[in-house]
């Protein structure tokens, strides 16, 4: 077995371009925020980005890969029988979920990489089980209804801290001030913090999309051990820094122009809240939405009465499109799978 | 266009405030009486043609303002979340509009007709006039300081200016109404001289300019409901 293995130099493309994709859409909206409030300009934004997503993805984001990879299919009961069918398997989640986030972003539908991958995997374990490969128990339905929970329970918990921490400021600083604007101009400093520790958060969590499968087919093929190599964490980071250089800055951009109303005391308290939301996911390995996250501790601060106008029907376009996104894309990977098997590859 | 742009952003979440074009709507309200002041005094001195002019450029604010009114409340859909109530915002937003349709109205009326009447009532149209720019002046500056509540998110201290200010354009409408009184007086008092049709006329004026001053007021109270209520 050699690492020149066709398979695998598929795995590594398909996950290069889910990272450029991580890295081009919901990197940059996780960022967009730090623009819109003027407290960043777009080139600090993407050196920031760029070096916390990579350190977030190589020193942080092993937990989350590793349940991507074989928290959720029992890829050693698999491998045991073909260790071709892990790495078949994972190409076909990969193509799947990519190719769901390609025709999403195309259409603006706020669909994340995350519900993409797990269903696409979940879609792998599904039709294996189909084919008596392992049997249906054999999927870890516990893991995946806590990942299933955590999904529900991230923004909840966003909004939650957001408006804590906007009530906060709001309190103990802004109501004994005579001059808000003054307050503003120092949380600048504050929301540069905040700008790193997203990146960082979103990096470690996130990185997983992109290299999840990748790890599992090198495992499946006993090119790696029971912890991720190195390289592949970095072969995640740098796909998603380069997503942000080459597409990213455009959606920042757009998104800071939207979001002017966003001032350093608001983006510092959703920033924050975010970030802190994420990492204590990364840290239990359970992959969320960094972007629904974010939505939640926006709404949060909208609570706390901390910004002008905030609409909420994107609350629904995110429940359908997180109904919608895991049944197709279980359902997209179980085909390709199958499409893959039938052209004997 | 965003289909196009390969963009997946969920940040539609922040709405386009109503309270900066509510700012500017207010404004353009401002302008309006201004101009109207400016039309009054030259409506005193018989100088029709700038009367004639300021009415044009007074339809345009009127209509500028129009435009600004109808997109606040086409944005205002029901999942828009905002710090006030949005029922409060659109009463409020109703009497502030109708400052610059009373101004556009009154401006109509004084091209109809020459001024012709006593020195005596030259003086009561021009202080009636000046008192009421005055109450709709304060009143921008009541509007002014909603975008200072919406930064500190309403401090108790802000809330407290600005009610303070409500009660000052409460008063000065009071002095409004005053004048308004005493002019229509001296109006019918010379009847005899100056005939039916200057009468109606003077009368149709003095009421339309008070009636600005009333609108503010109104705008004002709603203000500072829509403040209390949040």
């Amino acid at each position: 077995m050699v690492l020149f293995d066709p398979l695998l130099i598929l795995l590594v493309i398909a996950g290069l371009y889910m990272a450029w994709n991580i890295g081009a859409n919901d990197l940059a909206n996780a960022m967009g925020t730090s623009v819109g409030s003027g407290a960043l300009s777009i080139k600090q934004v993407i050196i920031i980005a760029g070096t916390f997503e990579f350190a977030g993805a190589v020193f942080f984001g092993k937990r989350v890969t590793s349940t991507i990879a074989k928290g959720i299919v029992p890829i050693d009961t698999i491998s045991l029988l073909d260790t071709h069918l892990v790495a078949i398997g994972m190409l076909a989640a990969v193509l799947a979920a990519g190719f769901w986030i390609t025709l999403a972003t195309f259409y603006n539908l706020p669909v994340s990489t995350t519900h993409s991958i797990v269903g696409a995997v979940l879609g792998f374990g599904l039709i294996a089980a189909y084919q008596g490969i392992i049997a249906f128990g054999e999927i870890q339905w516990g893991v995946l209804s806590k990942i299933i929970g955590s999904w529900l329970v991230s923004p909840l918990l966003g909004a939650l801290f957001a408006f804590l921490i906007f009530s906060l400021i709001r309190y103990s600083i802004l109501q004994k001030t005579d001059d808000p604007y003054m307050i503003e101009n120092r949380f600048v400093i504050l929301q540069t913090m905040t700008a790193c520790y997203i990146a960082f958060a979103h990096g470690s969590n996130d990185v997983a999309n992109a290299v999840g499968p990748l790890y599992a087919g090198l495992h499946a093929l006993e090119l790696a051990g029971t912890t991720i190599p190195l390289w592949v964490m970095v072969l995640g980071g740098i796909g998603m820094v380069f997503g942000l250089a080459t597409w990213g800055y455009r959606v920042i951009e757009t998104i800071g122009t939207k979001i002017t109303e966003l001032t350093p005391t608001r983006g510092f308290s959703a920033e924050f809240a975010t970030a802190s939301v994420v990492v204590l996911h990364s840290f239990s390995s359970l992959p969320i939405s960094t972007t629904h996250t974010l939505v939640g501790s926006v709404i949060g601060v909208g609570l706390a009465g901390g910004l002008a106008a905030v609409d909420l029907s994107v609350i629904w376009k995110i429940v359908v499109s997180w109904i919608v996104t895991v049944p197709v894309a279980a359902l997209t990977s179980a085909l390709v799978f199958l499409g893959l098997m039938g052209i004997g590859i | 266009m965003i289909r196009k742009e390969y963009i997946r952003s969920v940040l539609n979440i922040f709405a386009s405030s109503p309270f900066k074009p509510l700012g500017l709507h207010a404004s353009k309200a401002g302008e309006a009486v201004r101009k109207l002041g400016e039309s009054v005094d030259a409506f005193c001195n018989g100088d029709m043609e700038k009367v004639e002019q300021l009415n044009h450029e007074i339809d345009v604010l009127e209509h500028e303002a129009d435009v600004i009114k109808q997109t606040i409340r086409s944005e205002l859909s029901s999942s828009i979340m905002m710090p006030v109530n949005a029922s409060d915002l659109l009463n409020f937003l109703k009497p502030q509009d109708s400052i610059s349709d009373v101004a556009q109205e009154v401006s109509f009326w004084l091209t109809l007709r020459k001024f012709e009447a006593s020195e005596e009532i030259r003086k009561g149209l021009l202080e009636l006039m000046a008192k009421t720019l005055e109450t709709v002046e304060e009143y921008e500056k009541l509007v002014d300081t909603l975008s200072e509540l919406l930064e500190t998110s309403f401090s108790k201290r802000d809330v407290e200016d600005s009610l303070t200010l409500v009660v000052e354009v409460e008063e000065m409408e009071h002095q409004v109404d005053l004048v308004e009184k005493d002019l229509i007086k001296k109006i019918f008092m010379e009847e005899e001289s100056s005939g039916g049709a200057s009468v109606y006329h003077l009368v149709r004026l003095a009421a339309g300019i008070g009636d600005i001053a009333d609108k503010a007021e109104n705008a004002a109270d709603r203000l500072r409901t829509m403040i209390m209520r949040r």
